[in-house]
């Protein structure tokens, strides 16, 4: 019982960053379609900026908050620079646009600052414990859990609630439609980078207190598990993102925890990638279909 | 002389691939030869790289170029074929010391270069063939997630599965080739697969589907095969790069089958144009040599990782200029096809015959045509045809609308029959239920006694129902003639049992002979209008169903349609339903009218009948007594 | 109010409009007749801006508006009812309007939801409702009261009785009627002829790409060539 429950806990918190980032991506995808593979260089970014500061001794609880901003701007960045241009363009030619910025933004940082790991300090308690029923938790864990519940429900009241946030959905529901009714373009696309970046930039924040250091292709890993989630959950979906993620880091954990020791369990990441092959192939469309604006 | 012209044609495009295979392969070995006469080992292994690259990238062409899937599963398969070839291939006393623990016998397996090969390619292939079915049936966003997990997948199994792969340290004293011929040799046949593939039917039809996943199916084609041997071809070549690579190097190295890999080798595809295969080619060529140029550029100035910056760059400033690459759609093989078949034309006009050639009427061509076409008129068809185009009781709702509310038709072989109603009516959602695109709540298709109800868009196609779109759907990327050819060979395949239509009359009849060798897609209107219709003759088909063949038309150009269209059912034998809003155009073509208003049918008859029909009036126009507002 | 010249559209390789004139008069309903494909869509979204003309001018109120950006064109005071109503079917009721407010003031925007929320009860009584699950003349209302949400001088509405009942065709002209009565700026496209045209100040019957006739409201509905127009080429 109580290995159960770390395990649901273990998985929610790896879950929750993926969660974060999913969200993002599908902000994004629907307001432009744009299947953006350079959404998790956001964290590279957020982890650099750490490095250099905290070099300077600046103290976590303004190095989080500073992440976040980063991450808001970096994003906001990448629409002004390139996505503008391709705005409206196939799904295909954004998806490259989006890859030649992740590879731009590894090749950068490995020429301008260095192709090696640089690690610095984090937080003093991310891994202190403490028990709870005779069952034992990280500090970390529950923090992210609950910094990512905080930032849900803050993204959920943005969408249900704020003027802007009704009309990015209404946006990704049908864009001219939008326009119609008065809303700019460029303001409900940026608006959706920007509230992506400040999620990512939670991950970010999150992410490098429990592994506090930078290198080029950090963003990778996270970007691949995210935008699995983000598609699982059917892109477009709020919702289907954020369970996508979630659902994602349980599997993950539940299966290295329950496949047998030996070979089977050193391929548990094989087994989840054979499973989301799976799902694809019996729902194509992901966990959670989207309304679009299309007529034949 | 319709099979002698058709195994020209065969001959034709076998030589057409071999010549721009040819090319560029002379090309690349002239290049190579002149780089390489100077300098040393260094410049042997760019050369290699660059077949590898080469042999990689035409197989990546064959699926992503041909079918608009983006894949980026395909390294697993090299990689599993290298692997392949690692463990059939290695010593089994080398295997003793390095491997103790390796399952399945295969510690006392110990294959030659071609065995290992071969089982390596043939087994990755077949891995491959299993994961297309997915693949293929999936297509889209969800395909090239499937592709994704693949890589993954195979990769966490490679770092993993140490007792087969030694982790991410990988294999050694995997015998080594001395010689780069075999790499030359893959390389040759890459390109000429690659071109060969585009000329077969499964390459065209790929192609087809790939420029519009509608049209493709309304001319017969199951999407899902195309894409499926697709597929599989191009798995095998990217497995026989890998198979070979192994092999240069000596040792696996799962550094080289990463998602960052397999997105430089999508940058090659790209690059210069994934459509064609030129454009694949040129790509290879600049990525790699760009690639290596900003490698040598950075050693002497001593900054790192100066590729990546210059693949990143390359890839965003030719995604943000030119989305279709550097070549665009221009391709050795297409230019050499248009030269063919413009010449070809120069020699059948020459011997004197300059009437009947540009038809300038359409009627010379298409009338010898029907004399000439034994009983492929109307009169004969009762024999071969398959009956009535039978619809009962079609509902159909959309949300808590009711699109289609008990809707019902007949069309006789060869009978022309109009669809009319305002806005809204039903009539379009009426043809996409009669040709599978929308499934009917209740209701029955019939076409004779074959019940079509439940089948598919390209069974219903295979059955003789051929449509037109009311926004146009052509295979825009494709010549002129090719849209046609492609229905034409859909229905030899499909239809046998019909007399072919001979692509070049069809062509003549819809006055398109002139344009035939340009892209459809840079057609004018009436022209396009035209082609949509030539294309669905070409399948022979029993009935025609046009959605809207004058919209957008001008009134001269409205009425010269009637003719084309009469003479073009006649032509092919085939009964026609059409939607039309021009009521001058309906009453003109049709022998008989069925009025359509809310998803029901409120009026049929003969032309005249509905046009002195008052609820038609009405439908049209709205009530007139009950006009004035309180 | 709104003054259209020369106006030249195309729709892919479709000539859709052929040099279109016309103008609406502040304070009049206008309606465009004609049959399907004439244009009568194609003329209202190029004036919204939704199309960018080929060639020729809109102006409204004097300024040039010609392929300006749909949501400055809503600033500068017009508003399109498009084709097929086009609500957001995920938003509810409420969000469907409060998106239509967004280019008001918080305060003016709440002062016209209580607006809407009493002119159209049933609106009120399904206002947490997903609008996807409204029926089309519930829907139809949402759409016309979510562009006047903007407070609009001119409205453009296309083809707002598709698709729907007797009755509820019914309801929507007696709501055009009140909005002219109100003194609102109206260009109208319907099929439903005659009953738009009675209604109307002013009308354009439109064939293939241009403008057939034109003339007072009562006056077109009373000519018996209408029904040739619609049968297309019977005209000219």
């Amino acid at each position: 019982m109580s290995t159960f429950v770390q395990t649901i806990v273990d998985g929610l918190g790896r879950g929750s960053t993926y969660a974060l980032l999913a969200l993002g991506i599908s902000v994004i995808f629907g307001v432009m379609h744009l299947v953006n593979f350079a959404h998790a260089e956001l964290i590279t970014v957020g982890a650099y900026l750490a490095y250099f500061l905290s070099t300077r001794d600046i103290n976590w609880w303004v190095l989080a908050p500073a992440i976040v901003v980063s991450a808001v701007v970096a994003s906001v960045a990448t629409e002004r620079i390139a996505f503008r241009w391709v705005r409206g363009s196939s799904p295909f030619t954004m998806l490259l646009t989006s890859f030649a910025l992740e590879r731009l933004s590894h090749a950068l940082w490995q020429v301008f600052v260095s192709p090696t790991k640089k690690s610095f300090a984090g937080p003093a308690w991310v891994f202190d414990t403490f028990e709870v029923g005779g069952i034992r938790f990280e500090w970390m864990d529950v923090a992210t859990i609950a910094v990512t519940a905080l930032v849900l429900a803050l993204t959920a009241f943005v969408f249900r609630r704020t003027l802007f946030g009704i009309a990015v959905r209404a946006a990704s529901e049908d864009f001219d439609a939008a326009r119609l009714m008065g809303a700019r373009a460029n303001r409900v696309i940026a608006g959706a980078f920007a509230f992506a970046g400040f999620l990512a930039g939670v991950a970010a924040a999150l992410i490098l207190m429990r592994s506090p250091s930078a290198e080029p292709a950090l963003g990778s890993d996270y970007l691949i598990k995210a935008v699995v989630a983000a598609i699982i959950g059917g892109l477009g979906s709020f919702t289907g993102a954020v369970a996508g993620g979630l659902a994602l880091g349980l599997a993950e954990v539940m299966l290295r925890g329950y496949l047998p020791e030996g070979v089977w369990e050193r391929l548990t990441d094989a087994f989840v990638f054979a499973l989301i092959a799976a799902l694809f192939i019996v729902r194509p469309q992901g966990l959670f279909t989207v309304r679009s604006a299309e007529r034949v | 002389m319709p099979s002698s012209g058709l195994s020209a044609e065969r001959a034709e495009r076998l030589g057409r691939s071999a010549i721009a295979s040819g090319a560029m392969f002379a090309v690349t070995v002239v290049a190579a030869t002149v780089y390489t006469s100077s300098g040393g080992a260094a410049r042997d292994l760019l050369v290699q790289e660059l077949l590898v690259n080469i042999v990689i990238v035409m197989g990546l062409q064959v699926f992503i170029g041909s079918t608009g899937i983006l894949s980026f599963g395909h390294l697993a398969f090299a990689q599993i074929a290298a692997y392949g070839v690692a463990l059939t291939a290695i010593p089994a006393a080398t295997k003793v010391g390095t491997l103790p623990d390796i399952p399945f016998g295969l510690g006392d397996v110990e294959l030659g270069p071609v065995g290992a090969t071969v089982v390596a390619v043939v087994a990755a292939t077949i891995l491959g063939a299993v994961i297309g079915v997915a693949i293929a049936r999936a297509g889209g966003l969800a395909a090239t997630m499937i592709t994704l997990a693949v890589l993954f997948a195979v990769d966490q199994v490679v770092k993993n599965w140490q007792e087969m792969t030694r982790g991410a340290g990988g294999l050694s004293s995997v015998p080594r080739l001395t010689t780069n011929t075999w790499l030359w040799l893959a390389a040759l046949v890459a390109l000429l697969v690659a071109h060969v593939f585009r000329e077969t039917r499964a390459g065209r039809f790929a192609v087809a589907a790939r420029d519009d996943e509608i049209a493709a199916p309304a001319i017969g084609i199951n999407v899902f095969w195309p894409r499926w041997t697709a597929w599989v071809v191009s798995v095998a070549l990217v497995a026989l790069a890998g198979a070979l690579r192994v092999q240069m190097i000596g040792s696996t190295n799962p550094k080289q089958y990463t998602l960052d890999v397999g997105i430089l080798l999508l940058a090659m595809l790209v690059v210069g144009g994934m459509r064609t295969v030129s454009g694949a080619f040129v790509g290879t060529a600049v990525i790699t040599i760009g690639n290596e140029a900003a490698r040598q550029i950075g050693d002497t100035h001593e900054i790192e990782r100066l590729p990546e910056l210059f693949l990143g760059v390359a890839l965003l400033i030719v995604m943000l200029l030119r989305p279709g690459g550097l070549l665009g759609d221009a391709d050795i093989a297409a230019w050499l096809q248009r030269r063919w078949h413009r010449s070809r034309r120069r020699e059948a006009a020459s011997p004197g015959a300059l009437a009947g050639d540009e038809p300038a009427s359409d009627e010379a061509p298409a009338r010898s045509a029907a004399s000439s076409g034994t009983g492929s008129g109307w009169g004969a068809d009762s024999g071969s045809g398959s009956g009535a185009l039978v619809v009962r009781d079609v509902v159909v709702r959309f949300g808590g609308f009711r699109a289609l509310d008990g809707a019902a038709l007949r069309v006789r072989p060869g009978e022309i029959v109009g669809l009319i109603g305002p806005n809204g009516a039903g009539k379009t959602t009426l043809f996409n239920v009669v040709n599978g695109l929308v499934a009917e709540e209740s209701g029955t298709v019939m076409l004779g006694d074959r019940d079509l109800s439940h089948d598919p868009p390209h069974r219903i196609a295979r059955a003789g129902l051929a449509r037109t779109f009311q926004n146009l759907r052509l295979f825009g990327t494709q010549s002129v003639r090719e849209n046609v050819a492609l229905a034409a060979l859909a229905a030899r395949r499909y239809r046998p049992e019909r007399v072919t239509v001979e692509v070049d009359d069809l062509l003549a009849q819809a006055g398109l002979l002139a344009v035939a060798e340009r892209r459809a897609a840079t057609l004018d209107y009436g022209n396009q209008r035209r082609l949509e219709l030539a294309r669905a003759a070409a399948l022979s088909p029993e009935f025609l169903l046009l959605d809207e063949p004058t919209s957008g038309m001008s009134n001269a150009e409205s009425l010269a349609m009637v003719d084309h269209v009469r003479t073009t059912a006649r032509h092919v034998g085939a009964g026609v339903l059409v939607i039309d809003h021009d009521l001058a155009f309906v009453t003109r073509i049709s022998d008989h009218i069925v009025a359509l208003a809310e998803g029901r049918v409120i009026a049929e008859g003969t032309p005249d009948e509905i046009a002195d029909d008052h609820a038609v009036a009405e439908a049209y126009l709205g009530r007139r007594d009950a006009s004035t507002p309180p | 109010m709104l003054r259209v010249e020369h106006l030249t559209a195309r729709y892919g390789a479709v000539v859709a409009l052929r040099g279109v004139s016309m103008h609406v008069d502040e304070g009049d309903l206008v309606a465009v007749v004609g049959p399907n494909g004439a244009g009568k869509s194609t003329l209202l979204n190029t004036v919204a801006g939704l199309l960018k003309p080929v060639n020729g001018k809109v102006l409204l109120d004097g300024t040039d508006v010609t392929g300006a950006d749909p949501a400055r064109l809503v600033r500068a005071g017009l508003a399109l009812v498009p084709e097929h109503r086009r609500i957001f079917r995920d938003l509810t009721v409420g969000e469907n309007l409060q998106v239509a407010g967004i280019t008001a003031s918080a305060a003016d925007r709440r002062l016209r939801l209580d607006a809407a929320r009493q002119r159209f009860p049933i609106l009120d009584s399904r206002w947490d409702t997903a609008a996807g699950h409204l029926s089309g003349g519930e829907a139809q209302q949402l759409a016309i009261a979510r562009a006047l949400m903007s407070d609009p001088k001119l409205v453009l509405l296309d083809e707002p009785t598709l698709g729907l009942s007797p009755v509820m065709t019914d309801v929507v002209f007696d709501l055009l009627a009140e909005l002219h009565e109100r003194g609102r700026t109206v260009l109208l496209v319907e099929q439903n002829a005659h009953r738009a045209l009675a209604l109307a100040d002013r009308g354009y019957v439109m064939r293939p790409g241009e403008i057939a006739a034109e003339g007072p409201g009562a006056e077109l509905a009373a000519r018996d060539d209408l029904f040739a127009t619609y049968l297309g080429g019977g005209v000219g």
